[in-house]
């Protein structure tokens, strides 16, 4: 079990949007742990990035955690 | 880099007369150029043509590069505009419109926070980064550190209201020049900038390498900046491809040549007249000479048809007799002087026929020292007094006469005041005739444009005998030339003249400069002094 984003998702590993987005995987695994399994909120997260693809970089994390955490909520609710 | 072509524009007003006809001229690429004519001869109806405010009846703009246009109204805002806004506004319409966009998705964000919503608040911040809007941010940051000395994050939300006019026109001077647009239409950019402004200005505007059509009174502006000059006048616009220097002379022989060319057709045209007459009284008894009258007359049509040249426009006539009158050597003494809390002590003497420029810092209290003199209430310790004969008469800045705003010329007249007597209708409307304001005889004070309401005032002080004038910025609001009459008017004043001003060119009428430092300090110059500071005080 992985928390951290696989870098064939998308652009390189180092790129400062990813990071940011594996700290979202971080923080939301931490928010739903017990609701909501680590693999779901990693493939969640990983669509939720794939599909806001062409935002900006500096702006990608915080719109990536926010529908994320709304996904999730949707999925438990 | 970008140009502006003007072709054959026509504009009416909406009283049906026409303000702007057949006017044509083009701004080349990197030209910067001064756009010139009397108040309300139709400069800021053209500027607004040319940014695409108002379309006009006929004719066309073309132009290329992006549009940066600054408007009259920087520097008075009032309202609760904020920095981001004045700087969203004065940015390419891409970046305006990404920006009006993002804020409406974060508006909707806050009301609905489900997918649909971040989803499109996503697309929009695409947008912004697309448009240029983060380069854009980076832009402003550099505006706000250069023209208010703060970070665009930490003023973004500022109110422009708190801001000085100067600030306000600074800021949004460095955001066009800064900026991606390539053609700059500036409406009075150098309007409540202090001379170090003034001169900052004209830096910027002669290293720049964008294409500039600016409408401005500074002559000292115009001479310095200015590579052409666009007239507008009699209802057309000319272009002078030299400086202001030459300006002058190219106005005079241009109108000597005009009248010269309407001379000539008037002559032609009469002479076609008379000679049709002769033959159509020829043709009545000789069936060869009716076919030369037949002919005579189709020439005189063609000639007819084709209409005069344009007239040489009407010169405005601006009269000013401040006559004034002998007074005692000494006008004014001052001993020890000092006007509570704004200045330390100090001595001066003022002679007979004196020409003295009252210059310094803001807020140092010269305005304060003219309304001493002019027997309002002022506080202070020390002596001061005036001399035999010396009748002070005081031009205040237009907005300083609340009690004037809806009363109109003709009943000021009418009414006098202490130490002015009235006059009937026919009296005062040949003085305003003089002063170019019969059009606005019958209107209140408050509708008259700056202009006329500081030529009304001049007029004033010609009627009340002063011999010691006392001026508060007169050239401030007056056309350049309203603002030569003036200056000819105080040549020929029999008395002693004190003036505020910041007018460079103005100031090289004075012979001697009073100057009020920032530190408190008063001393006397033979040279103007434009670089005092403005006085830092608690507030």
């Amino acid at each position: 079990m992985t928390l951290v984003v696989p870098p064939d998702s998308g652009p390189a590993a180092d790129d400062p949007a990813d990071e940011a987005v594996s700290a979202a995987v971080g923080r939301l695994s931490g928010e739903f742990s017990g609701r909501v399994g680590p693999q779901l909120v990693v493939r969640v997260v990983r669509d939720c990035r794939r599909e806001l693809g062409g935002s900006p970089v500096g702006a990608l994390p915080e719109l990536v955690e926010r529908l994320a955490r709304y996904r999730l909520d949707r999925q438990i609710g | 880099m970008g140009y502006v072509d003007v072709s054959t524009v026509r504009h009416t007003l909406s009283d049906g007369r026409v303000l702007l006809d057949d006017v044509s001229f083009r701004i080349g690429e990197g030209a910067c150029a001064a756009l010139v004519g009397e108040n309300g001869a139709g400069k800021t109806t053209l500027l607004r043509i040319i940014a695409g405010d108002l379309v006009p009846e006929a004719g066309a703009i073309a132009r290329t590069g992006g549009l940066g246009v600054m408007r009259q109204f920087i520097g008075s805002v009032r309202d609760e505009t904020t920095v981001q806004r004045l700087l969203v506004d004065l940015s390419p319409p891409a970046v305006r419109a990404a920006w009006e966009a993002v804020e409406s998705a974060e508006l909707t964000l806050m009301e609905t926070d489900d997918e649909r919503s971040q989803m499109a608040y996503a697309g929009a911040l695409a947008e912004w980064g697309d448009a240029g809007g983060y380069d854009a941010e980076v832009t402003w940051d550099t505006v706000t550190v250069a023209a208010l000395g703060v970070p665009y994050d930490r003023c973004k939300y500022r109110e422009l209201s708190t801001l000085s006019g100067g600030e306000q026109k600074r800021l949004a001077l460095e955001a066009l020049l800064r900026g991606p647009d390539e053609v700059l239409l500036l409406d009075e950019p150098d309007n409540y900038l202090d001379v170090p402004g003034k001169r900052w200005l004209e830096e910027r505007l002669l290293e720049t390498r964008k294409t500039v059509l600016f409408v401005s009174h500074d002559r000292e502006l115009l001479a310095r900046v200015a590579d052409r000059v666009v007239t507008v006048e009699g209802g057309g616009a000319w272009v002078h491809g030299g400086g202001f220097a030459s300006y002058h002379d190219a106005r005079a022989a241009r109108h000597e040549r005009l009248a010269e060319l309407r001379r000539r057709w008037d002559e032609e045209h009469q002479r076609l007249v008379d000679l049709t007459r002769t033959m159509q009284q020829q043709a009545a008894n000789s069936p060869d000479m009716a076919n030369r009258y037949h002919a005579m007359q189709t020439r005189l049509a063609k000639f007819e048809a084709a209409g005069p040249p344009p007239e040489r426009p009407p010169e405005q006539k601006v009269a000013m007799r401040l006559r004034g009158g002998r007074t005692g050597v000494r006008a004014v003494m001052a001993e020890q002087l000092e006007l509570t809390g704004l200045m330390r002590p100090f001595d001066v003497e003022i002679f007979y026929g004196d020409r003295v420029g009252v210059l310094g810092a803001n807020g140092a209290g010269k305005s304060h020292f003219l309304r001493l003199l002019a027997g309002q209430s002022v506080a202070h310790t020390g002596d001061w007094r005036l001399g035999a004969r010396v009748v002070p008469g005081f031009f205040a800045q237009t907005h300083a006469h609340p009690e004037w705003q809806d009363r109109t010329p003709v009943d000021l007249l009418w009414h006098g005041e202490p130490g002015r007597p009235g006059v009937d209708r026919g009296r005062a409307m040949a003085a305003l005739r003089r002063y170019g304001l019969t059009d606005s005889a019958d209107q209140p004070f408050r509708t008259m444009s700056g202009g006329q309401q500081a030529r009304f005032q001049i007029l004033l002080l010609e009627l009340s005998g002063a011999t010691l004038l006392l001026l508060d910025e007169p050239t401030d609001n007056l056309d350049v030339l309203s603002a030569e009459a003036l200056e000819e008017a105080l040549a020929a004043f029999d008395g002693t003249v004190l003036a505020v001003t910041h007018d460079r060119w103005f100031a090289r009428s004075f012979d001697r400069f009073v100057v009020f430092g920032a530190d408190g300090k008063v001393y006397e110059s033979t040279e103007p002094v434009f670089d005092e500071t403005r006085v830092v005080r608690e507030r």
